[in-house]
């Protein structure tokens, strides 16, 4: 059994079709052009874009925010269900913790891409210079800095770390150059009982430790906009929000991401309809958790009646922003609700569907939070409106190939589903094995 | 005595005439845009006079309102500025220190007047134009972001000359491009601290008010006016 | 010789030649367990003392914490900037600073002390056989005396090894 598990696991690894290669090829030529267009932007200057007064903060901002939403995937999947101990989730986890590496990754690089002199961005990183000034801590952007950087190097040691039993697997089945990278990858690992002990207990106290760093991460990313005295920005419901926004859109992308790899991989003995269940259940969870805040944060604005926020309010509600506003709430909960909710209608097809519309109704979420406000501030003599031009949209496309392309590199260099945890799965946790009846083993397959 | 700069502008002065603007642009270094980068909305004016409509026919009534930086005493731009770019002076002026901005834009979102402006472009000033260009004040690369500082380069330059001649600044030596090129001497700009200038009994004027004054950012610029604007959805742009 | 060990298809295998090795008079701590799994209900798998890596992760964080507090406090007073009149050393502000420094020590903590305590690097020169990869268990002594040779190999085929091996 084990045999044949490492074996299908690790065959992505070992074996490399024609059509990876001209996938690889496709992605990186978009991704390419997206680092075209920014050096297009970087050249000609900022106002190639659509970018105006007053709306400052369009596009670019919009992909920011949502590429850290995205990487709420690992987080919520591997670490709150290690600590609960849900045994269905050995298959996705590491699948989610890629997402969340790589989402962060690209995430982190709008800031730079939406700065007017990102050469000095340098600027940002808290060193003595011989300018002798200090970031200024009090803000958010700085405090932006901060959260992505740890959550960013947590993550890639979460992600990393039970790597290692992995690579050693590849070690012991690799040849030549291979073999070689992989021993230093492994970094010498054989599996002794003190090998494991650490290293469960490593991820155990690193589950804790990054559940709260992401929580933290996605509230410090919406304070961008709360700490502004702008309307429909300053509101103190965005924390939470946020948080809820991040693992929804987290979630969403997972289930994408896992039928994708159940197809092109043939890992349909492992990722089974129970995860894509499961999963969407948690994905109807976050949708009414969303419609929530969404309806908290209306009723607030829309009874309060304040001028300021009206305008903002109307502009999205009927006015020009009003069919993105409806396709995101028709994307968000009209069409997810009941393919997700009804039983008989929650199967893979339907969820990725459901998980397709929610990855597009959040994008279009952070957008209507960012530039409706912007467009309509409290002077009426300096409203404005937005138009994306191509730089930004060919950049956006850019990041999304970069997503493709990372992960499809990543499942050639490590298998997509840890072997090992899936593997611990498989027997009974019990010290009183002996006692475990064989209807429940089986059923601890999953 | 420190000094804390302050400015009045009398709506019930202001002809609408934008003198002020264009001295803003030439005291400055301020680039124009061209026309399709101005109806695009880059268009950088430090001082901007707003044109409101007031009423329906035949009762319209059109009114003038400079909007210029209005140098708050609790600016919201100042905290949020990644690098210190946007700070203030011990003289009350918030500053903005275009070495250390790395244009993240986001003081421009924070600021409620819409007063902070963004250099889209490497400026650009066709010959012979460059030949008028401000020795005191710098030019600004792209990625920048700018606004209104008072003319600090001319308040500078009084403290500088009074200092030198040995006497204490008066009143009215200091005036900023705007206030100096208005023709309805709308605009008054002097010391604050100091209880007899005419900047600081103007802010005392019955008729005075102040812009958004309910979002606390404490701004230093007063605007007279005899009856308050009606500031509620009655008011198209003009 | 250098090491002499068994491979074993399942864990209750694997823990009969473990409890065969004790028997014959093997210590505990000589004798090496390697699996391509945790298993931790297992007794020749659980020889391990407990770890204090927890602690280790607290002192990290503590760590953290007092490195960002210090560098937002000396720093903002260094040279004093005012900000839309909010403090020169800006306490609320700084604690979110403080918060991220703190869960970043207790992660570099506890993988610093995984690498060290699992003696990570290290070079594969010790005892080991590939088919562990395979899913075999290796139970087996390093450096066994000569006299015990004899008992070890007993111990280990009686638990039915499906390979056993030797290295000199």
């Amino acid at each position: 059994m084990a045999d044949r598990l490492a074996s299908d696991l690790l065959r992505p690894v070992f074996q490399t079709t024609r059509k990876f290669y001209a996938l690889i090829a496709l992605l990186s030529g978009l991704v390419l052009c997206g680092v075209a267009a920014w050096g297009y932007q970087l050249y000609y200057g900022f106002g190639v874009t659509g970018y105006n007064w007053p709306v400052y903060w369009a596009l670019h901002e919009t992909n920011f925010v949502f590429w850290i939403g995205i990487s709420h995937a690992g987080t919520l999947i591997s670490a709150i269900l290690r600590l609960v101990n849900a045994t269905w989730r050995r298959p996705v986890t590491r699948c989610a913790e890629v997402i969340t590496a790589f989402a962060l990754m690209i995430g982190a690089m709008f800031p730079l891409i939406h700065l007017g002199r990102p050469w000095l961005a340098f600027y940002l990183i808290p060193y003595p210079s011989e300018r002798g000034i200090w970031p200024n801590y009090r803000s958010p952007l700085v405090w932006d800095f901060f959260a992505i950087n740890t959550y960013l190097l947590s993550s890639l040691l979460f992600l990393a770390l039970p790597m290692i039993p992995d690579f050693a697997l590849i070690r012991d089945r690799a040849t030549g150059l291979r073999r070689k990278l992989y021993a230093s990858l492994s970094l010498g690992w054989q599996g002794t009982p003190k090998q494991w002990h650490r290293l469960e207990s490593a991820m155990h106290i690193m589950a804790l430790a990054i559940l709260p760093i992401a929580v933290s991460v996605h509230t410090i990313v919406s304070f961008d906009f709360s700490m502004a005295v702008v309307p429909m920005w300053h509101s103190t419901i965005f924390g939470p929000y946020f948080v809820a926004g991040a693992i929804f859109s987290g979630i969403a992308a997972l289930i994408v991401v896992m039928a994708v790899l159940r197809k092109a991989l043939h890992l349909e003995n492992y990722l089974l309809p129970l995860h894509f269940q499961n999963l969407g259940k948690l994905l109807l969870l976050m949708s009414l958790l969303w419609g929530y805040f969404v309806f908290n944060e209306r009723l607030t604005a829309w009874y309060g009646n304040s001028p300021h926020e009206m305008n903002v309010f109307w502009s999205t509600q009927a006015g020009e922003y009003s069919p993105l506003f409806w396709t995101m709430v028709l994307f968000n909960f009209v069409i997810p609700f009941p393919l997700l909710a009804i039983r008989r209608l929650r199967s893979i097809p339907t969820a990725v569907v459901a998980s397709s519309c929610v990855v597009v109704g959040m994008w279009l979420e952070r957008f209507l939070i960012i530039v409706p406000s912007l467009a309509r501030k409290s002077t009426p003599y300096s409203w404005g409106s937005y138009s994306a031009e191509w730089p930004e949209i060919v950049i956006m496309v850019g990041s999304f190939a970069a997503m493709a392309l990372l992960y499809a590199l990543v499942s050639k260099l490590v298998p997509i589903i840890s072997i090992w945890e899936l593997k611990v799965g498989e027997h009974p946790r019990m010290k009183a094995a002996a006692t475990v009846p064989e209807t429940e083993t089986a059923g601890e397959l999953l | 005595m420190s000094h804390r700069w302050g400015m009045s502008v009398d709506l019930d002065r202001c002809t609408g005439c934008e003198a002020c603007v264009v001295a803003c642009h030439a005291e400055n270094n301020i680039s124009t845009v061209g026309p399709e980068e101005a109806e695009r909305g880059r268009a950088k004016h430090w001082m901007r006079v707003e044109r409101y409509w007031e009423g329906e026919f035949p009762d319209v009534r059109l009114k003038f309102r400079p909007v210029l930086c209005q140098q708050c005493e609790t600016a919201p731009c100042e905290p949020v500025c990644p690098t210190y770019a946007s700070s203030h002076t011990p003289e009350g002026l918030n500053a903005q220190i275009y070495n250390r901005c790395i244009g993240t834009r986001y003081c421009a979102n924070a600021c409620p007047y819409n007063v902070r402006f963004f250099n889209f472009y490497n400026p650009v000033w066709e010959k012979p134009l460059d030949l008028q260009l401000n020795p005191d004040v710098s030019v600004r690369e792209q990625g920048v972001m700018e606004k209104c500082t008072f003319c600090v380069q001319r308040i500078n330059a009084g403290k500088i000359e009074a200092a030198a001649n040995s006497r204490e600044l008066r009143d009215g030596d200091i005036r900023p491009a705007c206030v100096q090129s208005c023709t309805a001497n709308a605009l008054v700009f002097g010391d604050l601290n100091d209880p007899e200038s005419a900047v600081s009994r103007l802010s005392r004027s019955p008729r005075g008010s102040k812009l958004l004054e309910e979002l606390g950012t404490q701004p230093k610029v007063t605007y007279l006016e005899r009856e308050l604007w009606q500031e509620s959805e009655g008011i198209r742009r003009g | 010789m250098k090491a002499i060990y068994g491979l074993y298809e399942t864990p209750e295998a694997a823990q009969r030649a473990f409890s065969g090795l004790r028997a014959s008079g093997v210590a505990a701590s000589d004798i090496t367990v390697m699996s391509p799994e945790p298993l931790e209900e297992w007794e020749f798998a659980s020889q391990d003392s407990k770890t204090a890596m927890s602690w280790i992760a607290v002192l990290g964080a503590a760590g953290g914490l007092a490195t960002a507090y210090l560098l937002t406090a000396i720093t903002q007073k260094i040279w004093p900037i005012n900000t839309g009149g909010m403090p020169i050393v800006s306490n609320w502000t700084n604690i979110i600073i403080m918060f991220e420094l703190t869960m970043l020590g207790a992660v570099f903590a506890t993988v610093l002390t995984l690498l060290i305590a699992a003696r990570l690097p290290s070079k594969l020169s010790r005892l080991y056989d590939p088919a562990i990869s395979n899913g075999k268990i290796l139970i087996g002594v390093e450096r066994p005396q000569d006299s015990e040779l004899d008992r070890i190999e007993r111990a280990l085929k009686a638990a039915d090894a499906e390979k056993l091996g030797r290295i000199v």
